[in-house]
């Protein structure tokens, strides 16, 4: 862009990141668009969202000083503009090797400048030289020279372009004055600036754009190749393009390119993500660590409410309570919106193993769509962070142990083509993510043989088919009898269990052999609050998850007499296993004549906490224990209570697992190889607990 | 970037420095309002500026504007850069170019 001298923007590094924020969402967008193209090799509009990505991301890219990132891309989307003309054809090598410059320009927009980066850079373009045809701009071009479509054999017309930024344009960081030097490359250029919408002084917003331009342009190009220039402004601007008077043979050619035009903006407007959002006056991008903050605000309120709440008991003073029912009204309105605010819905993470997907059925030579349902479904932003990693291993272990090759699967009268599916849904505090294939399931003789071979289970041991299938989550469990690049080293599953078990959630496997392999983790919607049982045991009080409860009954001691001093209850007819607090916990105080028993729902069945009392409701805000206490398993938190006591929150699960772990250890295990006690525990558990 | 308003015997002035830009519009606007509230005669040395963005352009364009409105002009003061006249001429503000360069 010749004349214009370079901003020196004093908040560039506030656009600059706000630039790569929207970039990273192009990207995604850009991805599923190549992947879908994949697909749909003939599909001219997916080409188009393409091509308008690219240019987009190369366009504000060189508007924000991301210059070689410009350049680099720029020559992107020369390729796609050959495809676009019909000069390139869409193959595999195109796709995936756009897909490969996708990951250099997420590493460019982190501007690590650094020789392997600048090798990369250059090997990718060497790759697209080769494709194409086309002679590369390399990253030593001081500016990306503008891709010229139909520029070969085309004459010259004439267009006036009216071009009106809207009011919040330079406030997106976006410098209309840039574009003029992107028409410049294209032709001759005359430029009047209309200042007649500038109000008087006293009255003129500083930040808001009030002048116009009108435009003749001269060039070689058709209108698409113009309004591409002003396609990361057009959203947030008035803008017509029409052959100007004098402009001649325009008729028949305009015409299609009016018609391509409308059909491409008809199908962007579906589909594609332009760089100022349509929905930009409703919608706001917060910083994830000032909603975090806002969030830890709101559950300082609920403490201090649930404080006035017990104050206002305690005085019995009605005026005190009123207020206090008002606020504690309000708290809970605020803390369901906050909690709102932090959902998203699951479909971003999702959509992006359709790259890994892709990546993976050509590594190793299997035909895979992956398919999804329930990417609506929303839950806390924490924890969908921290799905990637669990999603990425499972999908990784059916591609690679589950899915058949393809030759096996017409053999087995199967499609040929496998299938992945992700889904998500709703289940009450909960939301059940499911990663499924139709492979050849899971061979559980081979994971019993595996499991007794490397000592996690003795060679007698009795498991069910879900305990079976659960020994594959154990640590350095592998059957894959080689290790590839995918997987076979145990890792991943063990990463799976690892990473559910941090977020509070647990994990099932269903497999049918020769029809595939479902595995559902089940996880809680949010990790900030709690809905919970205030219960306690001598002057200490814990919080069971309310989400996990299923009833209270009374313990006394003539029950406890019955069942012969036995920890189990007779819940109508159903013999329930219990552990007392008081014991596990080992606090040194008498218990009280009538105890109360939680009866909770777990992995390993029904179990009972018996508690001194239970106290209520309270919804809580979770605070962390820190990393001292991240070791103690069966306390996922504590809270503050009303009257400033700490209240860990148990971890039912875990509590059920370790009790029944110390009491195997206690019993007779030791004649049973280490390893295999924590596995055996849960296939025994219920029968050792009950015979206690 | 800098912007002041230096009151001398010999006049009044409104003195850029620098990049002039969206991050500095508020700024501007106010010293020019300043300028305007004691004189009809709003005078700007711009030979120090390096760049004007739209948003300069539209501010200086108003002042130039309520002057003449209350009798008064804009002066431009010193030798515009030949780069920053250049960027405004490729930008369509031919006039805007045309007065300060005569200035």
């Amino acid at each position: 862009m010749r004349g214009i001298p370079v901003p020196a923007i004093s908040n560039a590094d506030q656009f600059k990141q706000s630039f790569r924020e929207e970039a990273r969402e192009i990207l995604v967008d850009l991805e599923a668009a190549l992947l879908e193209l994949n697909e749909n090799r003939g599909d001219r509009e997916l080409v188009g969202r393409v091509f308008r990505a690219l240019h987009t991301i190369k366009g504000s890219g060189s508007m924000f000083g991301f210059e070689g990132l410009a350049v680099f891309t720029h020559n992107l989307e020369n390729a796609f503009d050959e495809v676009r003309n019909g000069r390139l054809e869409v193959g595999s090598e195109l796709i995936d090797l756009t897909l490969s410059a996708l990951d250099q320009i997420r590493a460019m927009l982190e501007e690590r400048d650094g020789e392997a980066e600048a090798a990369a850079c250059a090997e990718i373009l060497a790759k697209v030289r080769k494709l194409t045809g086309i002679a590369v701009h390399g990253a030593a071009a001081a500016k990306p020279a503008k891709a010229v479509p139909a520029a070969v054999g085309c004459r010259i017309r004439q267009w006036a372009i009216h071009f009106a930024p809207g009011p919040d344009l330079l406030l997106n960081g976006a410098n209309p004055l840039l574009l003029f030097g992107e028409l410049r490359q294209l032709g001759g250029l005359s430029v009047k600036a209309s200042m007649e919408m500038i109000p008087p002084l006293a009255e003129l917003d500083p930040e808001r754009c009030y002048v116009s331009w009108e435009m003749v342009l001269a060039a070689p190009v058709d209108r698409d190749a113009v309004r591409d220039v002003f396609i990361f402004v057009e959203d947030s601007c008035e803008l017509r393009i029409e052959p100007a008077a004098g402009d001649a043979g325009q008729a028949a050619e305009d015409s299609d390119a009016a018609a391509r035009a409308l059909g491409e903006h008809r199908a962007a407007s579906g589909g594609r993500r332009t760089y100022d959002k349509p929905d930009a006056a409703s919608s706001l991008r917060v910083p994830a660590a000032k909603l975090d903050q806002f969030v830890d605000l709101v559950g300082e309120l609920v403490t201090v409410q649930a404080r006035l709440a017990e104050l206002a008991a305690r005085r019995d003073d009605l005026e005190i309570a009123e207020v206090s029912e008002e606020i504690e009204r309000l708290t809970s309105s605020l803390r369901e919106n906050s909690m709102n605010i932090r959902m998203l819905p699951i479909r971003a993470t999702f959509e992006k193993f359709r790259r890994l997907v892709h990546d993976l059925a050509r590594d190793l030579g299997k035909d895979v769509e992956l398919t999804m349902d329930g990417a609506e479904t929303e839950l806390d932003k924490t924890v969908i962070e921290q799905l990637g990693d669990p999603l990425m291993h499972l999908i990784r272990n059916s591609m690679d142990h589950g899915i058949e090759p393809a030759e096996l699967r017409r053999t087995r009268g199967k499609r040929s083509t496998a299938t992945i599916h992700l889904s998500a849904r709703h289940s009450g505090a909960s939301v059940l993510i499911g990663v499924s294939d139709d492979g050849g399931g899971i061979d559980a003789e081979a994971v019993r043989g595996r499991a007794i071979e490397r000592g996690l289970v003795s060679s007698d041991a009795q498991l069910s088919e879900a305990e079976t299938f659960a020994l594959i989550f154990q640590p350095g469990f592998s059957t894959a009898k080689q290790i590839t690049d995918v997987s076979g080293r145990g890792v991943g599953m063990d990463v799976v269990r690892q990473r559910v078990e941090s977020l509070r959630g647990t994990i099932d496997v269903a497999s049918r052999p020769g029809l595939g392999t479902g595995v559902t983790l089940r996880l809680p919607l949010t990790l900030a609050i709690i809905d919970g049982l205030l219960v306690s045991v001598a002057d200490a009080c814990f919080v069971l998850p309310l989400a996990s409860t299923l009833e209270c009954i009374e313990l006394s001691a003539a029950d406890i007499e019955r069942a012969n001093g036995k920890h189990v209850a007779n819940v109508r007819g159903e013999i329930v296993p219990y552990i007392r607090l008081r014991e596990h916990f080992n606090v040194r105080s008498p218990r009280p004549e009538l105890e109360q028993i939680m009866i909770v729902e777990s992995g390993e069945g029904r179990f009972g906490f018996a508690v001194d009392r239970v106290l209520g409701n309270c919804q809580t805000v979770i605070k962390s224990l820190g990393r001292v206490y991240r070791h103690v398993r069966a306390v996922s938190g504590a809270t503050i209570l009303g009257d400033g006591r700490v209240a860990l929150i148990l971890d039912p699960e875990r509590l059920v697992q370790d009790a029944l772990r110390a009491q195997l250890q206690n019993r007779s295990a030791r004649a049973s190889p280490p390893a295999a006690r924590s596995v055996e525990a849960a296939a025994a558990g219920r029968r050792i607990a009950a015979s206690c | 970037m800098a912007i002041a308003f230096e009151q001398h015997e010999t006049g009044d002035a409104v003195v850029l420095d620098g990049a002039i830009d969206i991050s500095s519009a508020a700024e501007l606007k106010t010293v020019l309002l300043q300028a305007l509230s004691s004189a009809t005669e709003v005078r700007v040395r711009l030979d120090q500026v390096t760049y004007l963005d739209v948003t300069a352009v539209q501010l200086l364009f108003a002042a130039g504007q309520q002057a003449r409105r209350s009798g008064g002009s804009m002066q431009i003061l010193g030798q515009v850069p030949a780069a920053v006249l250049s960027a405004l001429a490729d930008a369509g503000f031919h006039s805007l170019s045309a007065s300060v360069q005569a200035g």
